[in-house]
């Protein structure tokens, strides 16, 4: 618990560093691309482009109904596929943040736990733009929007958090185990599927249990909830409270488990390498 | 006079694992596998304000591991290093990012060292002028030569104003006049009254610079005194050195191994 504290101390206290070093970090990113940022944007909507195309076109499937209105399946996947693509970025690249920047930082002194931070939240401007560019588009395609869509910001906030205490734990075994990047980065995939990205879980309601389990994957929660945001017509973080509170036990959980770990071998990350 | 660095009965050890297996079982299991090497071993040294140390030895004799240990970058494993005030350590490979300009690792860096915008403004035309850059400024790193790169990281490292400063072989690249004008810094900083440590080989350079030498042998303290009383004993035992054959290299080595281990 008090280690949990520290780190939430640190991220605090360097704020400005996460902040400017975020923007380095996007920099270096693209610097040798000619298109640049765009690239950040462009990638994801060649996928959404072929999921569509795989899976709204081509596949037969029943109509998609969030709170009695029919939504269109485009909309429907552009609703909760920026937010995927913000967690699969932010766990593979704060996974690997540590041992891949370690000879750059060199000193044992630098406020560790804030590296995780920093690419998550050049992360995080991504995602701001790819949401700014959805809300154009549907209203450009008149999606109506209505009053739910404050709940946008409270799930933007519950991801930060549950991508934070990942990349906390995963950032520190993968330093001291390489392989354990590799096995993130297949299981991700994996989850892609496995959390409703691209179809609706109530395709499962023929087997109640199973969908319950799917349910509880916090992934889930938080593409649930960014459609809820968008198409609802229900102040989904109370009305589904036994989820919302599952979801912040586990990040909870997650994160004492990733603050022990990081505080416990920060000062050795460099012997790893 | 000031204590600024302390190093008490420091020890650095290394696990020599024959395969990745076996680092990942020795990781998950209490039996202890692989081989114990010692870097470092038992030593002692300590350094006052303004005092310029030259630290020498053969290869793998630890001088590297040892300034990486003052300068904050490699934890002890064993014993205490106390330091007061904050260290620059100098070494050929600095990091720098290669897919950024000179201009933006200026930046990066001083900032990941606690900089603020308005110190990092004041601080960079001072580090691009000494770094001789000019134009390849605003070039990413990655197409600077060697020599450009070390020069980066040494103006960087420089300009930041420590109070403790380690040269690990960093004025062995670069032409003459950039290693002149390093120097010529360097006495800036000893007029200044700042502590030094320099890591080389070249003994001209130490004989001229440094006041007092610590002399190391395979990870541990051989000699530690001034300049004229250690570095001619340091040219006789490297001439007797050069001239050993390999297993008499080895059995001296041995001979160190057991009087330390006593």
């Amino acid at each position: 618990m008090k280690l949990a504290l520290e780190i939430l101390k640190e991220q605090k206290k360097y704020f400005y560093l996460i902040r400017r070093l975020s923007l380095y970090e996007l920099k270096s990113n693209n610097k040798s691309n000619y298109l640049g940022m765009a690239w950040e944007l462009i990638n994801p909507a060649i996928q959404i482009l072929i999921y569509w195309l795989v899976f709204g076109t081509l596949m037969r499937r029943e109509p998609i109904i969030i709170s009695g209105n029919e939504v269109p399946f485009i909309n429907w996947l552009m609703a909760g596929f920026f937010v995927w693509t913000l967690f699969y970025q932010s766990v593979i690249q704060g996974s690997k943040s540590i041992y891949t920047r370690l000879r750059m930082l060199s000193k044992m002194s630098f406020p560790m736990s804030i590296i995780p931070s920093y690419v998550i939240f050049s992360q995080f401007y991504i995602h701001l733009m790819s949401m700014l560019v959805t809300f154009l588009i549907f209203i450009i395609i008149n999606q109506s929007i209505n009053i739910y869509i404050i709940q946008l910001p409270y799930y933007m906030f519950a991801g930060l958090c549950l991508m934070f205490s990942i990349s906390l734990v995963m950032s520190t075994l993968s330093t001291i185990v390489r392989d354990v990047h590799m096995l993130l980065n297949s299981t991700l995939k994996m989850f892609l599927y496995l959390s409703g990205v691209l179809w609706p879980i109530t395709l499962l309601s023929d087997y109640p249990f199973l969908m319950k389990v799917m349910k509880l994957n916090p992934v889930y929660y938080l593409i649930n909830g960014y459609r809820q945001s968008f198409f609802g017509n229900t102040w989904s973080i109370i009305s589904e409270w036994k989820y919302t509170l599952f979801f912040w036990g586990l990040v909870l959980v997650i994160f004492l488990i990733g603050s022990r770990l990081h505080m416990k071998f920060r000062r050795h990350f460099i012997d790893f390498l | 006079m000031e204590k600024v660095i302390s190093v008490k009965n420091v020890s650095k050890k290394y696990i020599l694992y024959r395969n990745p297996k076996e680092r990942l079982l020795d990781l998950i299991i209490p039996k202890k596998l692989g081989e114990d090497f010692f870097a470092l071993s038992h030593v002692d040294f300590e350094a006052y304000k303004g005092d310029i140390i030259g630290f020498i030895g053969t290869n793998g004799s630890g001088k590297s591991t040892l300034s990486n240990i003052i300068a904050g970058i490699v934890p002890e494993s064993s014993g205490q290093v106390n330091v007061k005030g904050n260290t620059s350590l100098i070494a050929v490979a600095s990091g720098l990012n290669n897919d950024l300009t000179g201009r933006d690792n200026i930046e990066l860096k001083l900032l990941m060292l606690g900089f603020n915008k308005k110190e990092i403004k004041e601080l960079e035309p001072d580090i691009i002028k000494f770094s001789e850059l000019e134009k390849f400024i605003d070039q990413p790193v990655k197409s600077y030569s060697s020599g450009m790169k070390s020069r980066l990281g040494f103006s960087i490292s420089v300009n930041v104003d420590p109070d403790i400063l380690i040269i690990d072989e960093a004025l062995s690249v670069g032409d003459k006049a950039f290693a002149e004008k390093s120097l010529r810094k360097m006495r800036e900083f000893k007029e200044k009254g700042k502590t030094m440590i320099f890591v080389s080989h070249s003994l001209g350079q130490m004989k001229e610079f440094c006041e007092k030498i610590l002399w190391l042998e395979f990870g541990t303290v051989r000699a530690f005194g001034d300049v004229e009383e250690i570095i001619p004993q340091y040219e006789q035992f490297i001439n007797k050195y050069k001239n050993m054959s390999q297993e008499q290299k080895n059995e001296y080595r041995n001979e160190i191994m057991r009087k330390v281990n006593e």
